[in-house]
């Protein structure tokens, strides 16, 4: 993080590259299917697409056993307090996948009822568009993250 | 003896889905990143801007693209053409274009409304971002390069994760209700393929015009 | 109104006055009939044949315009039976023949009746495969305007408006047939001050506006309606917006002021407000340079350097100018500010219109524009209309072309309404008293001028006909005026909302609702509300400026005023800013006065703010708002309630809305005048006394004395000239030069001389005429004007790049040495 500061060093390094790397191959995702998006999303565990390829297939009903969120449809006003509890349980490290238009920004949905982008609740790492992004596209979003993760630093 | 039947008739459903799917050619898991499944030929993906077969840009900025959109994610100005070099034919031309992918619902109303079929959409869909603000196409990402190929938002340095080669097979689809969806070019591809270099002939009014229109009658 | 005769229109019995067109008689029972070429306002022609319709005679149905057929007792009409149809659809097939489909980049496109009407009424389908007619697209007619002849349906919209509404008539059909088409005369453009009418009206979009060419389409434009604030009328209109940016404002019809017609200073004067000048953070002066600061320094410089002074010297040396430019609330909040929290009752919205803060606002009776509809005989003994407010001209010309009202027009020079005039008289600037006096004597030639005058009733439209006239022949004029048979007086001053800021009591001699200062019961009821109010006589707008010449006069606050470009004694305006210790200004640019400002606050401008004004009638409308002020800029009461509240007197406003509540409180002749009245029930504007308000001061000037009159007349000193200083619709004001388009418009300095004078003098068009005043001295091109008296030289006021001459009646002039080629 503190990129002004002397080069850490080759042990720091090298550590930090193997626990992102084991982190990338072990996200579990909390399941948070809002909407149509949770039907891609389910779609991308199923054989065809196989989520387990990148050690992901556990879909956690609880949010202390899971690393990874996919905020997979629209978010009602009335579900955000929930999202973000959710959220909140979740221990560190963690990460938010945006998962289309509705979860990203509102969709068409510009309207009172939904909340114009979950990133106004919880810090959002990636954004997939679609609507609903099929299974490929939410892999392409989970490859980002995993590329994302890949480049930061392991103090998180 | 229940619990082995049970068990028997279980296993039977899946040896006889194994037979179709890992012994036989039928589904079987597509590992994404290496191999792409085929996409729908009439995919709702990514959208480009068009180019005439002589270079010049569809687009005239007439917003009605963005007056079609449901998600109001499309924003367009047109501006005044400039006469000596034109950027598309007529009056007006698009000077800002630019979409919102993140707001965009890919629900093609934008390539219905489009008069000039300066607006279609593609196969594809690796659009995934870290910063919302690189969801939004401008004009110089969407627009295709004279080849046919649209740009990308990143380039390799910036993404690892961008392969360029893609872009080559972006298909821009035409839609039904263009003149050129009529029964007499059923069959012939869109003025693309792969967006590439144009097979069919050009349309009234376009450079190279007149000679295939002899064909035509 | 005429006898109502019944007809039956598709089946359905309607009662319509006798004689009523067809067309607008189905209208106004709901059912609509086609058109093109008839509008509302305009006489009918019948040219587009779009309107037929069938009507049941004695000898079978007949299929007739019904833009051009009146109703009469027993008509039966059919206006979509399968013959009507037909023709409806033959009509729009036909029109669309030569009609180029290039609606998606046509800036009509969206909002087209022919697109609209073609899809309600057309047959669908063209059987005309030809080629179209071609013509070369789009030509500029006007710096303003684009003619697009190929997308032209010869509906004579545009030419019949600039021949009959506008007195232009620079639009003319050429040629026959197929190759008709609209143009211009050669060598002259299309520069009628009403040019941009002819964009709204146009069926097509075979014209459209330069300032709004491809800059959105209708679907993405915001509209808000508003009322105009370029001159006194209030005309109503629809101020158009799309991304936070104005693009385009439409007239509206609103039948008391403009019917729909605005003039070209109105509807493309909206370019300032999203200029780039436009002042976004506060600025304060640190040894001569203005630095961006933030709110709360600018704030606690003003209250320190002006508590200051306002703690050592008393209120009574600080002085306010402005309020003219805004709303009716803000006016109110200045006011205040400066008798409540200043303490002072110098403080003036006029900046040099010169007339009696009373007669503007209280003169009694007092006409209302409508009254010109139904005058026998108008006065117009005012500035050029057509020059200062083109509605109120449109409205005079409509009275006496349409409705027969004699027009007797009094002005040193030419003026736009001369060829409708019945009687024309032409004075040298200083003789007008002396002009007057024989004119109410009635002896000689103006014995047929006053026989006019003496059919009633009279509405007489009154102002200064120039900058260098004496003041106080206005009220002599509006006596002479209500001498006249059933008359009544039009006050006449331009300057945006100058009424309403009068009506606020930012006059020294008025307060809130017309009640003049020092009048114990208004001045009760005011401190009431208000606490105690100064008693001292106050300043006006001269007398402040002179005052701080003076040293009488420390500070000064500017609210949307730029004294050192439109008073015309711009030598004392700048001395007196100069002198003054410490000068606030609250305004959208910096401008040549706020220049001179130590503090500099941004305010917000017409369309980013809500409230109301008050037009020359006493009309209130509402203003909205449609874009958001740039950077920082508040509006004008907040920031006077921010300063309040720093010298610990705070005004306490909560709104803008929460101060109309106030006003309405505390100005009696605006009781029961609220925004949800305006917005709900009096769309029309309500007129102030509102309900049964009376006129706290019903002004009345006294009879005309004749030999006072011939006192007060003045000569220019012996061997100069009498100088005639008289605004353009299109000059150098700040609002004007952040408008660029129209900016370009300006007709720049220039001398015009009698051409007796001209050959006097040795001058002939275009060549430089020196012209020397106590304030200035320069050279201008001549241009010869046989409308002039002689020993009178007119320049235009306020033109870029021209120092102002300043109000002294008498000018030098001399031949000017040729400038070698």
């Amino acid at each position: 993080m503190d990129q002004g500061a002397a080069p850490p060093g080759i042990m720091v390094t090298t550590l930090g590259k193997v626990a992102n790397w084991a982190r990338t191959r072990s996200m579990w995702p909390a399941t948070f299917g809002l909407a149509c998006c949770a039907i891609e999303m389910m779609a991308t565990g199923t054989a065809h697409y196989d989520l387990a390829r990148f050690g992901m297939e556990v879909f956690r009903a609880s949010p202390r056993q899971a690393d990874l969120m996919i905020v997979a449809g629209r978010v009602s006003q009335k579900m955000a307090p929930v999202l973000r509890n959710v959220y909140d349980q979740m221990p560190e490290p963690k990460w938010v996948i945006s998962m289309g238009a509705c979860a990203s920004t509102g969709g068409m949905f510009n309207n009172y009822a939904l909340v114009q982008g979950v990133d106004q609740i919880v810090p959002v790492d990636v954004y997939v568009p679609g609507c609903p992004p099929g299974p490929q596209s939410l892999i392409h979003g989970i490859l980002t993250l995993q590329n994302k993760i890949m480049s930061g630093e392991i103090t998180r | 003896m229940g619990m082995i039947n049970n068990l028997r008739r279980g296993f039977a459903v899946t040896l006889r889905v194994m037979r179709r799917t890992v012994f036989g050619d039928g589904l079987l898991t597509t590992e994404y990143p290496k191999e792409s499944r085929q996409k729908p030929e009439r995919f709702h993906g990514r959208h480009v801007l068009n180019r005439h077969p002589d270079g010049i840009e569809k687009c005239i900025g007439c917003e009605l693209c963005a007056g079609a959109c449901p998600a109001r994610c499309i924003y367009v100005r047109g501006a005044d053409n400039p006469i000596d070099e034109p950027v598309s034919p007529g009056e007006r031309y698009g000077f800002v274009y630019d979409i919102n992918m993140l707001r965009c619902i890919f629900c093609g109303l934008c390539v219905e409304a489009c008069p000039t079929e300066a607006i279609t959409m593609t196969h594809l869909f690796e659009m995934s971002v870290t910063n919302r603000d690189d969801a939004i196409y401008t004009k110089n990402e969407l627009l295709v390069n004279p080849e046919g190929i649209p740009n990308h938002m990143f380039t390799p340095e910036q993404d690892p994760m961008v392969n360029l080669d893609e872009l080559k097979d972006a298909d821009g689809w035409m839609r039904a209700t263009a003149p050129s969806g009529r029964a007499a070019y059923e069959g012939i591809p869109g003025w693309s393929a792969s967006a590439g270099i144009g097979l069919r002939p050009p349309e009234r009014g376009q450079a190279g015009a007149e000679v295939e229109e002899d064909d035509d009658d | 109104m005429a006898d109502l005769v019944k007809i039956t229109v598709d089946g359905r019995q309607i009662e319509v006055p006798h004689g009523e067109l067809v067309i607008r008689a189905a209208q106004d029972h709901g059912v609509y009939i086609p058109r093109f070429c008839w509008h509302p306002r305009m006489r009918e022609v019948g040219m587009c044949r779009m309107c037929l319709v069938e009507i049941e005679t004695p000898r079978g149905t007949i299929l007739t315009t019904a833009c051009t057929t009146t109703a009469a007792e027993g008509m039966v009409v059919h206006t979509a039976s399968d013959t009507a149809k037909k023709a409806q659809e033959g009509i729009l097939e036909f029109l669309l023949i030569n009609h180029p489909l290039d609606c998606p980049v046509c800036d009509k496109g969206g909002e087209c009746p022919l697109q609209d009407q073609t899809m309600a009424f057309g047959p669908g389908e063209s059987r005309f495969v030809e080629e179209k007619r071609h013509y070369e697209k789009p030509i500029p007619i006007s710096d303003l305007v684009f003619l697009d002849r190929e997308r032209c349906i010869l509906c004579a919209r545009c030419t019949r408006f600039a021949d009959e509404i506008a007195g232009d008539p620079l639009i003319e059909f050429k040629d026959r047939g197929n190759h008709t088409s609209v143009e211009t005369f050669p060598d002259l453009p299309f520069s009628s001050y009403f040019s941009g009418n002819t964009v709204q009206i146009c069926p097509v979009g075979a014209l459209t506006a330069s300032a709004y060419r491809f800059k959105a389409r209708p679907w993405d434009l915001l509209v808000v309606e508003s009322s105009c604030s370029h001159c006194t009328v209030g005309c109503r209109i629809s101020v158009e917006s799309s991304q936070n940016h104005v693009l385009r404002f439409n007239g509206v019809d609103n039948g008391a002021t403009n019917q729909g017609w605005l003039s070209d200073k109105c509807r493309f004067g909206f370019e300032f407000i999203g200029s780039e000048q436009r002042l976004r953070t506060p600025l304060v002066k640190v040894e001569g340079e203005f630095r961006e600061a933030s709110w709360a320094e600018a704030l606690d410089v003003v209250a320190d350097r002006l508590g200051a002074i306002i703690e050592e010297q008393g209120g009574d040396a600080v002085g306010g100018i402005g309020g003219a430019r805004s709303t009716n609330e803000d006016a109110y909040a200045f006011g205040k500010f400066m008798r409540t929290v200043v303490g002072s009752n110098h403080l003036d919205a006029r900046l040099d219109d010169g007339l009696d803060a009373r007669f503007l606002a209280a003169v009694s009776p007092r006409a209302k524009i409508a009254d010109l509809d139904r005058a026998a005989t108008i006065l117009v003994w005012a500035p050029d209309l057509k020059e200062e407010s083109g509605s109120l001209y449109l409205r005079v010309r409509h009275a006496v072309q349409e409705r027969g009202a004699k027009l007797v027009v009094v002005h040193p020079r030419r003026t736009g309404l001369d060829d409708r005039a019945t009687h024309k008289l032409t004075y040298r600037p200083g003789e007008g008293p002396a002009l007057l006096g024989e004119l109410a004597g009635g002896a000689g030639d103006y014995a047929k001028v006053l026989e006019t005058l003496s059919l009633g009733p009279v509405v007489a439209v009154v102002g200064r006909t120039g900058l260098t006239e004496q003041p106080q022949l206005a009220e002599e004029v509006a006596a002479f005026a209500l001498s006249l048979p059933d008359a009544k007086v039009l006050p006449f001053a331009r300057r945006s909302n100058v009424f309403g800021a009068l009506d606020m009591g930012v006059a020294p001699t008025l307060l809130p609702g017309r009640a003049a200062a020092g009048d114990s019961e208004a001045t009760g009821h005011l401190e009431a509300v208000w606490g105690p109010i100064p008693t001292q006589a106050g300043r006006d707008t001269m007398g402040i400026l002179q005052g701080l010449v003076d040293g009488d006069l420390k500070a000064l606050v500017l609210l949307g005023a730029d004294p050192v470009r439109d008073v015309p004694a711009a030598g004392i305006a700048r001395r007196g800013m100069e002198s003054a210790e410490f000068v606030v200004a609250i305004d959208l640019f910096l401008t040549d006065s706020s220049e001179l400002a130590d503090v500099v606050f941004p305010a917000e401008a017409f369309g980013e703010k809500e409230g109301t004004i008050t037009n020359l009638e006493g009309r209130v409308q509402k203003v909205n708002r449609v874009v958001t002020g740039p950077g920082q800029s508040q509006a004008d009461w907040t920031i006077l309630d921010d300063i309040s509240r720093r010298l610990g007197k705070p005004l306490g406003f909560a709104s803008a809305e929460a101060i109309s509540k106030e006003i309405a409180d505390v100005a009696p002749p605006y009781g029961g005048i609220s925004w949800e009245l305006l917005e709900w029930d009096a769309k029309e504007g309500a007129v102030v006394p509102y309900g049964e308000a009376g006129q706290p001061v019903a002004y009345r000037p006294d009879g005309v004395d004749r030999e006072a009159l011939a006192a007060m007349s003045r000569n220019p000193e012996s061997g100069a000239f009498a100088l005639h200083l008289a605004r353009t619709l299109y000059d150098d004001g700040v609002l004007m030069r952040n408008s660029l388009s129209l900016h370009a418009l300006a007709p720049g300095g220039a001398v015009h001389l009698h051409p007796a004078d001209a050959a006097r003098l040795g001058v002939s068009e275009g060549s430089l005429v020196e012209v020397e005043t106590v304030d200035a001295s320069v050279r201008l091109p001549a241009v010869i004007d046989p409308s002039l008296a002689t020993g009178v030289v007119y320049v235009p006021f306020n033109q870029p790049g021209i120092p102002s001459l300043g109000s002294d009646l008498s000018v030098v002039v001399a031949a000017g040495e040729e400038v070698s080629a």
